[in-house]
C-alpha cells in the first residue's frame, strides 16, 4: 500500500467516506440533481430513496465517476471522482442499473474477467459460493433469469474487495427468499467493514437494511435520518384495529392519544399518536372488552416516504 | 501488472465469444474466399491479362486476375472489420449496457479494443492461409512471396481500420445506424480502392479519391510482398498515419453510455 493510499484512507476517515455538497447535474435542459448535499460515514449502510426520476441514479453515477457533475463538490474515499476516477474505481464496487454482459459469456468467466482488472481481486470460487452462483458457473449470461443476473452483478460489485459499494436497485427482480438472503449477505459485508450505499425504491428494503436514509425528490434531499427517525419526525399516526359487538365506545375518544375513531359495523379503527395500543388496550380491559384481534399498525418508512414526497408515485 | 492481465483476460474472452458465435467464424473465413472466387470467375486467370494496360497502368499489376484478387480479398476482410464489425459490436455493447459495466470496473477503451483487434488479427492470418491454399488449388495461384511482409501489412491494416472502427463507434450511437453508415462506407471504399474493379480502369477522379483513403493503401501493402514486389513503405506509413489520426481522438472521446 502506497503512502498516498494510507494518507487518503486516514483522510477519508476524518471527512467521512462520502461528502457531497451542492451537487448539480443537468441533461440538456432537464435538471436531474439540484443542490444536493449529504455525507456518508464509514461502515454504514446508507440508503438513497426517492420516486422515479428523483435523481438517485444520477447522484450515485456522479459519485462513481461515471458522470461529471455540472456543479458542487464530491469527495469519495478522499478522492475526486472526476479527476481521480481510475484510482477510485479500484476501491469501490458498483452494481449498476441497466447493465449487461456479452450474451455468450459464462458466469465463472465473467467473474474471472473482471477480477483481472482488480488490483486486489477476491477469490473467484469463494465469490461464486457466497452469491450462490456455483451451479451457474458454466451458464451463459443470455440464459440467466433476471434474478440470476442480479446475483451475478452483485457478485461483480465485490470482485475487487471494495471499501465502498454502490448498489443501485439491489433486489430488483429477486424473489422474496432471494431478497432476504441478499439482505443478510449485505449485513455480513458491512460487518466486514465495507460501507454500502444503497439506491432503492423498496421502502421495506430501506427500513430493513439502512442505518440512515436520504429521501431524494426533485433532485434535492428532502429528508435525511434513520428509518425510525424519518417516521418519528413526521408524527405519523398509528392505527389500532379490533372488532367488538359493544355498541357505545365513546369513552375511548376521551383518551388523549386518540385523534379519531371510525366504526364500520363491528370493525373499529382508532388513529392516534404515541402509545395508542397500550392505552386503548387497558381501557378496553377496564370495560370488560377483550377483543381477540386487537392489533396496531405502526407507520412505516413507506408512509414517511409518501408523506415526504407528496405521495404521488411518478412512473 | 494489471494492465497486462486485463489485456490478456479481455483477449481470452474475445476468443471465447468468437468461438461461440459460429456466424462470425464463417464470415471471416468465407467472405474473402467468396469474394476471391467470384471475382476470379468474372475476370479469369489468363497469363495474357497480366500485362494488359489501361490509362497507362498495368490493370492487374503484372499478375493474373486470380492472383490479384487473392491478395486484394485479404484487405477487404480487414476493411469489413473496421467499417462494419467493430462499430456495430461496440454500439450494441453500448446499447445493452455492457460498456457501462466495463467502464465501472476500470476497463479502458484501449484494452477493450486491443482484445478485439488481437482476435481480429489472428483470424485475418488464418483467413489468409485458407485463401492462399484455395487459390493455389483452384487457380495455381502463387504463394505469398514474402510472408513477413504480408503479416506486417495485416498488422498495419488492422491498426488503421481498428482505429477507424473505434472512431465510428464513438461518433455513432446505435448499432442500427452503425450498420447503415458502415455498409455505405464499406461499399464506397470497396468500389474505388482496387478491391472490386482494379484502380487502373477507374476515372482519374475516383482513383484520386481512393488514393486518399486507407483501403487502397492496404491493398498495395498486402499485394506488393505477396507478388514479390518488396515491402511498400509508403503504404505502411499511410496506414500508420490513419491509425494515429483516427485512434487518438477515438480513445479520447470514447463514450461508454
Amino acid at each position: 500500500m502506497s503512502l498516498a493510499t494510507i494518507a487518503s484512507g486516514v483522510f477519508s476517515d476524518l471527512v467521512g467516506v462520502i461528502t457531497v455538497s451542492h451537487l448539480r447535474k443537468a441533461y440538456r435542459h432537464v435538471v436531474a440533481v439540484d443542490d444536493l448535499s449529504f455525507d456518508v460515514e464509514a461502515g454504514e449502510i446508507f440508503g438513497i430513496v426517492g420516486p422515479n426520476g428523483a435523481g438517485k441514479t444520477t447522484t450515485v453515477e456522479c459519485l462513481q465517476g461515471l458522470r461529471h457533475p455540472d456543479g458542487g463538490t464530491i469527495q469519495v474515499l478522499g478522492l475526486d471522482p472526476t479527476s481521480q476516477a481510475a484510482e477510485l474505481r479500484q476501491r469501490i464496487g458498483s452494481q449498476l442499473q441497466d447493465s449487461a454482459l456479452p450474451g455468450r459469456l459464462r458466469v465463472a468467466e465473467s467473474i474471472e474477467l473482471f477480477a483481472a482488472f482488480a488490483h486486489h481481486p477476491v477469490d473467484c470460487n469463494e465469490l461464486l459460493a457466497r452469491w450462490r452462483l456455483e451451479d451457474l458457473r458454466a451458464q451463459a449470461f443470455d440464459t440467466l433469469s433476471g434474478g440470476q443476473r442480479q446475483r451475478l452483478f452483485i457478485a461483480l460489485a465485490f470482485v475487487n474487495s471494495p471499501e465502498l459499494v454502490f448498489l443501485d436497485e439491489l433486489t430488483q427482480g429477486l424473489d422474496p427468499q432471494a431478497r432476504r438472503s441478499t439482505w443478510q449477505l449485505i449485513r455480513e459485508i458491512r460487518q466486514g467493514g465495507t460501507t454500502v450505499v444503497l439506491v432503492t425504491h423498496f421502502m421495506d428494503e430501506a427500513e430493513q437494511l439502512c442505518d440512515r436514509v436520504a429521501v431524494v425528490d426533485g433532485g434535492k434531499v428532502v429528508a435525511l435520518d434513520t428509518p425510525q427517525g424519518l417516521i418519528d419526525r413526521l408524527g405519523l399516526p398509528s392505527v389500532v384495529r379490533f372488532t367488538t359487538t359493544e355498541p357505545d365506545l365513546g369513552w375511548l375518544e376521551k383518551l388523549d392519544v386518540v385523534e379519531s375513531m371510525a366504526r364500520h359495523g363491528e370493525a373499529v379503527e382508532i388513529r392516534g399518536i404515541g402509545p395508542v395500543l397500550a392505552l386503548v388496550a387497558s381501557e378496553l380491559v377496564a370495560h370488560g372488552i377483550v377483543p381477540l384481534d386487537l392489533r396496531v399498525e405502526r407507520p412505516t418508512v413507506e408512509d414517511a416516504f409518501l408523506a415526504l414526497t407528496g405521495g404521488d408515485i411518478r412512473e | 501488472m494489471s494492465t497486462m492481465s486485463g489485456y490478456l483476460a479481455m483477449t481470452r474472452t474475445e476468443f471465447r465469444l468468437f468461438r461461440r458465435e459460429p456466424f462470425s467464424v464463417v464470415f471471416v473465413l468465407a467472405f474473402p474466399l467468396m469474394m476471391m472466387v467470384l471475382l476470379a470467375a468474372v475476370f479469369g486467370n489468363k497469363q495474357a491479362d497480366a500485362h494488359k494496360i489501361q490509362n497507362g497502368m498495368l490493370i492487374w499489376r503484372g499478375v493474373t486476375p486470380a492472383n490479384y484478387y487473392t491478395a486484394a480479398s485479404v484487405a477487404v476482410i480487414v476493411a469489413a472489420l473496421g467499417l462494419l464489425i467493430l462499430p456495430i459490436n461496440l454500439a450494441s455493447y453500448r446499447e445493452r449496457g455492457i460498456l457501462r459495466r466495463f467502464h465501472a470496473s476500470s476497463v479502458r477503451a484501449s484494452t477493450l479494443v486491443s482484445g478485439q483487434l488481437t482476435l481480429a488479427l489472428v483470424t485475418f492470418v488464418a483467413g489468409t492461409v485458407v485463401l492462399a491454399i484455395v487459390a493455389k488449388l483452384a487457380y495455381h495461384a502463387m504463394w505469398p512471396q514474402e510472408v513477413l511482409g504480408v503479416v506486417v501489412a495485416l498488422v498495419a491494416g488492422t491498426a488503421a481500420f481498428g482505429a477507424i472502427g473505434l472512431l465510428l463507434a464513438t461518433v455513432i450511437r446505435t448499432s442500427r445506424s452503425a450498420q447503415g453508415i458502415g455498409l455505405m462506407l464499406f461499399f464506397a471504399l470497396w468500389l474505388i480502392s482496387g478491391t472490386a474493379p482494379p484502380r487502373a480502369v477507374l476515372p482519374t477522379s475516383l482513383r484520386d479519391i481512393g488514393g486518399l483513403l486507407p483501403l487502397s493503401h492496404l491493398v498495395t501493402a498486402v499485394q506488393n510482398p505477396w507478388f514479390g514486389f518488396g515491402w511498400s513503405g509508403t503504404d505502411l506509413a499511410v496506414l500508420a498515419a490513419w491509425a494515429v489520426a483516427a485512434g487518438v481522438p477515438a480513445l479520447w472521446l470514447f463514450r461508454w453510455d
